[in-house]
């Protein structure tokens, strides 16, 4: 069964009396464990079907299932349910709280889903996003690469089924960029769903899946789980690893 | 981590900008908890007073106002008089307990130790009536006969400030000659601060022989006062003053000045209130992206209506509590002011610090962030969450 799965998705933006069609008629299927990325030229709907997804926003016609569950006509309330339960979100402006360390921002979601956060789980996570000594510190004091480590950290603390990333790595150098990415594959590699929107094609070619929007449509759809790149990834971390 | 030190945090993120806010709201509650204050102390020690004066009625020459009648309370003089024929009608009517003529004369003289004229207030009393009247009378030495000559009793306060003791004899003044039989131990009302000779020595000294300012008069039944001072009218140049007709006519005077502090308190709090709103939707609107990543990381818009609403609460409970304490610390101040201001102001304490208004206060904080925070709490919970992260209410 997929855990998303989106039929003939349209979104309409009205801006005035312009209409702007941000997406057209798009179908979208993710399965368990897929680690996809989503490419495409800038307002080519990217954002636009990334926050359908997640729920953030909702299609003009079309419907989404999340998890089985079909979320055309919910309630926000139950919206919001969903949303915490199943999905984290990744931005590009990495949005952390300033006035708050990077342990805390990470246990931030926990108050609004009134789980317990024990401290163990929390130290779990920050190990998981490679900040284990980092915990204490503030945003202002952490790179950016860091910083984008701490927003994964607190998207993975509510136990997500799906991770939506709207440009994680565009605001970061090449190194580091590289680094985010291997951080998602582990954690793809854990089991955990991962949906990647980036203007970064190097990185977008490392995943299983990729699809290609332009004007609101996908105009293509590569499995790349066979290809090079992909294998020569696992290899090097299995010998890492070893 | 909960919703409090979220707030707190955030709030310590624009220190200034709190700090302001924070004394907004302490001025406001410090005005209204002084005003309150001083409003309940005011009246209590107003209520102790009128008692302490130990008579229900009082009779007056007719056409003295109850201005005049509470003048004659706290020691002021007016120009006319009763006569002894008065006082006998008045002790004929049926219900008078007791009717005690008094003599009330205002003096100027040098203090003896400053050397500054100042106004007192002689009362030429029958001392044995008088004693009746106010049982609660003790004294230093002895009390005068009513017979005897070239004698008065002095309040306490009187006393301590021009340095009076037992046995002293008064060098100028109209009491040229008189020796001070006795001090009265302190009353705490307006008898501290008299001078008391026989009623006879009195009317010699100011030369109104058979004059009379005022007979206070103490009925039988508190029930019957209405009857009696009906009665007591009957008299052609009579009239009675109750004593809740001089609470009611103090309290007027009072109350215009009330309603206006009222006014003050109002404005007061008005203003601090949109001060504090427009602070909330200015850190809401620039927060607007930080609330939509909340919604998108499992906030629902009840959740962030609690974090401004706490933020709110935080700011006016600290401004509330910051008041209070200024308001009790600073009330002497606000006490000399208002004493300067309010027409007639009882002695004693006016501001009467009771723990139902500490509390009423805090309470009313705890509702001005209430107030204060809905509207900006209502209008940050309803971003939608990618309106809000593209930044901007929608
Ligand atoms: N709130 C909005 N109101 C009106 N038009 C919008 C709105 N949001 C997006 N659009 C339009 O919808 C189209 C798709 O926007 P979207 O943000 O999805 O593009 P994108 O692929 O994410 O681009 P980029 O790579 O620059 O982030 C664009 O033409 C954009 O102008
Ligand atoms: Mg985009």
């Amino acid at each position: 069964m997929s855990v998303l799965e989106a039929k003939d998705l349209t979104k309409i933006y009205r801006r005035g009396r312009e209409e702007i069609y941000a997406l057209k008629h798009v179908d979208f299927n993710v399965n368990p464990g897929d680690f996809v990325s989503i490419i495409g030229p800038s307002g080519s709907g990217k954002t636009a079907l990334l926050n359908v997804l997640g729920c953030l926003d909702t299609p003009t016609s079309g419907s989404l299932q999340l998890n089985g569950t079909e979320t055309n006509g919910m309630k926000e309330t139950d919206l919001v349910k969903l949303r915490r339960d199943n999905i984290g979100f990744v931005f590009q402006q990495f949005y952390l709280m300033p006035t708050l360390t990077a342990r805390e921002n990470i246990e931030l979601p926990l108050l609004f889903s009134k789980r317990d956060g024990n401290k163990s789980k929390i130290d779990d996570v920050l190990e998981m996003v490679g900040l284990a000594d980092r915990g204490d510190h503030l945003p202002g004091q952490l790179s950016g690469g860091e910083m984008q480590r701490v927003a994964i950290g607190r998207a993975l603390i509510n136990d997500p089924k799906i991770i939506l990333a709207d440009e994680p790595t565009g605001n970061l150098d090449s190194a580091t960029s590289k680094m985010i990415f291997e951080l998602f594959s582990e954690l793809n590699m854990k089991g955990l769903t991962l949906i990647i929107v980036t203007h970064n094609l190097d990185l977008a070619r490392q995943v299983q899946k990729m699809y290609t929007l332009r004007d609101g449509q996908i105009v293509s759809c590569e499995d790349l789980a066979c290809v090079q790149g992909r294998d020569d990834l696992v290899i090097q971390q299995e010998v890492v690893r070893a | 981590m909960n919703f409090l030190s979220l707030a707190i945090k955030n709030l310590l993120r624009r220190r200034g900008r709190t700090l302001l806010t924070v004394m907004g709201v302490a001025i406001a509650i410090s005005v209204l908890f002084s005003l309150l204050s001083l409003n309940s102390g005011y009246q209590k020690q107003l209520d102790k007073e009128m008692n302490s004066l130990g008579a229900n009625v009082l009779a007056v020459p007719k056409g003295c106002p109850y201005e005049a009648a509470s003048l004659i309370i706290h020691g002021g003089v007016i120009p006319k008089f009763l006569s002894e024929s008065d006082l006998q009608k008045i002790r004929n009517i049926s219900g008078v307990e007791l009717a005690t003529p008094m003599l009330m004369e205002q003096f100027i003289k040098k203090n003896s130790i400053t050397g500054k004229d100042e106004p007192h207030i002689a009362l030429g009393i029958n001392i044995d009536e008088y004693k009746q009247l106010k049982p609660w009378w003790g004294v230093q030495g002895r009390f005068f006969t009513n017979n005897e000559t070239d004698v008065k009793l002095i309040g306490r306060a009187l006393a301590d400030k021009e340095n009076i003791t037992v046995g002293f004899v008064m060098p100028a003044g109209p009491f040229k000659g008189f020796t001070t039989v006795g001090v009265l131990n302190r009353t705490g009302d307006q008898d501290d601060n008299f001078h008391f000779v026989p009623l006879a020595e009195a009317q010699r000294v100011f030369n109104k022989t058979g004059l009379i300012t005022t007979i206070a008069i103490k009925v039988k039944d508190v029930n019957q006062i209405s009857e009696v001072s009906a009665e007591m009218e009957k008299i052609p140049d009579v009239q009675a003053v109750t004593m809740t007709q001089v609470m009611g006519t103090v309290m007027n005077l009072a109350g215009s000045a009330e309603s206006l502090l009222m006014t003050v308190i109002a404005i007061a709090l008005i203003i601090s209130a949109f001060g504090i709103i427009n602070t909330l939707l200015m850190s809401v609107n620039e927060r607007t992206k930080e609330f939509g990543m909340m919604k998108a990381i499992g906030a629902s818009g009840l959740d962030i209506g609690k974090t401004v609403m706490a933020e709110t609460l935080f700011i006016t409970v600290i401004g509330g509590v910051i008041g209070t304490v200024g308001a009790i610390v600073g009330s002497s101040l606000i006490e000399g002011y208002v004493k300067g201001v309010l027409p007639y102001t009882p002695r004693g304490s006016l501001i009467a610090l009771s723990p139902e208004l500490i509390a009423f206060c805090l309470v009313f904080s705890v509702v001005l962030g209430l107030i204060c925070g809905i509207y900006p709490a209502f209008k940050s919970s309803r971003l939608t969450p990618m309106g809000a992260i593209r930044g901007g209410i929608e």
